[in-house]
């Protein structure tokens, strides 16, 4: 009884506990190859039992020895296409502007990239695992730590701030971060004081016209005491004329002749 | 280790939540992804009005949660050494304290 216990039990079976043989399996009448799984002759399970594999320990246990570091030398050429797409984007681009991209709703997403497509923006999503070797290569080391958490990338060849800003605020869940337009890294505060400025021409105009205000301060400097003196001779001249009026006219031509 | 993306927060006795962080230091990145986390459409859905603003400041000051309940209280979270699990489950726990009570108060009035 006991042997076909053992015997059923080698089978994969659970061990029952309390569990009578009603059967003897031997007598059973199944052939040695079944469809279902038949338990050992226990002369073979022990057989079994002894030639078991066991692996060789090594000398040292892997305990001991210093941890080998796995370096991430994957470097596969989809990581490779990733990295050169954004070294792309930063040469050709004047304006780059980082913003952090909470789950969106897909229309609303296709709508934002409609509208920013009709400015020349463009949307790029972004890893930050590619970005920041890149980055911090690079002279763009101080918008390191904004590449962290779920990031998009705007970027444009123009600088249409204004426009951009509109279309975000009417998107909540992409928020603005801050922005590398130019070579000039801005942040939130930055863009939007970039974006009240006046455009390229009027300020052009405005530092003329600083520029040159002084030449003519200085010019009207010089000439205030020759101007001054003229004023005085005008109007001397005129308050003689004012007083020859009242004479008759014989002292003028006498006093013209006399010039003469 | 938990997921924080699987973190189920119901925002039923929220009011609105402002996440005021300043990209551009070190110690945000916890707030930004429990600002992402908020921003996941299982967890919109459980309250429409609920209104997350995301407060992007350049002052140096710390990354901070502000959640305004319905019944005027108010969970003021520093990010600055917290995790996203544990902003995640703290707001978790007390949102569902809330919603008992409020079913224990309904409760009382229908009877």
């Amino acid at each position: 009884a006991p042997a076909a216990k053992m015997a059923a039990l080698n089978g994969g079976a659970p061990w029952r506990r309390g569990w009578l043989p009603a059967l003897q399996f031997v007598r059973r009448g199944s052939k040695a190859v079944t469809r279902h799984w038949k338990a050992m002759h226990f002369q073979r399970q022990k057989l079994m039992a002894v030639t078991e594999y066991l692996a060789p320990r090594p000398a040292i246990s892997p305990r001991c020895l210093a941890p080998r570091r796995e370096r991430a030398e994957e470097d596969n050429g989809y990581a490779r296409l990733l990295r050169r797409q954004v070294e792309e984007v930063f040469r050709d681009n004047r304006m780059i502007a980082v913003c952090q991209y909470n789950s969106m709703p897909g229309e609303d997403m296709v709508l934002m990239r409609h509208y920013l497509r009709k400015h020349n923006i463009e949307v790029k999503f972004v890893l930050n695992e590619i970005v920041r070797p890149m980055l911090s290569q690079s002279k763009y080391k101080n918008l390191l730590p904004l590449f962290v958490a779920r990031n998009i990338l705007l970027v444009s060849p123009e600088t249409k701030v204004k426009e951009m800003l509109r279309v975000l605020k009417g998107v909540p869940q992409v928020n603005l971060l801050g922005a590398c337009i130019d070579n000039t890294i801005l942040s939130r505060q930055g863009v939007e004081n970039f974006a009240k400025l006046p455009s390229l021409e009027a300020t052009q105009g405005q530092t003329v016209g600083a520029l040159a205000l002084l030449p003519s301060q200085t010019s009207s400097l010089l000439q205030r005491g020759s101007a001054h003196l003229t004023a005085l001779l005008d109007q001397h001249i005129r308050q003689l004329q004012a007083g020859e009026m009242g004479s008759p006219a014989e002292p003028t031509p006498a006093q013209s002749s006399g010039t003469h | 280790k938990k997921m924080a993306s699987k973190i189920r927060v119901v925002l039923r006795p929220v009011k609105s939540i402002v996440v005021r962080f300043c990209p551009f230091e070190s110690n945000v990145e916890s707030t930004r992804k429990f600002l992402g986390c908020i921003n996941h459409k299982k967890i919109q859905a459980t309250n429409r009005n609920c209104e997350v603003t995301a407060d992007v400041r350049h002052d140096g000051s710390e990354p901070l949660v502000d959640v305004m309940f319905a019944d005027g209280e108010r969970l003021i979270m520093k990010g600055a050494n917290l995790t996203t699990v544990e902003m995640l489950t703290a707001l978790g726990s007390r949102c569902s304290a809330k919603e008992l009570k409020e079913e224990q108060k309904s409760k009382k009035k229908s009877l």
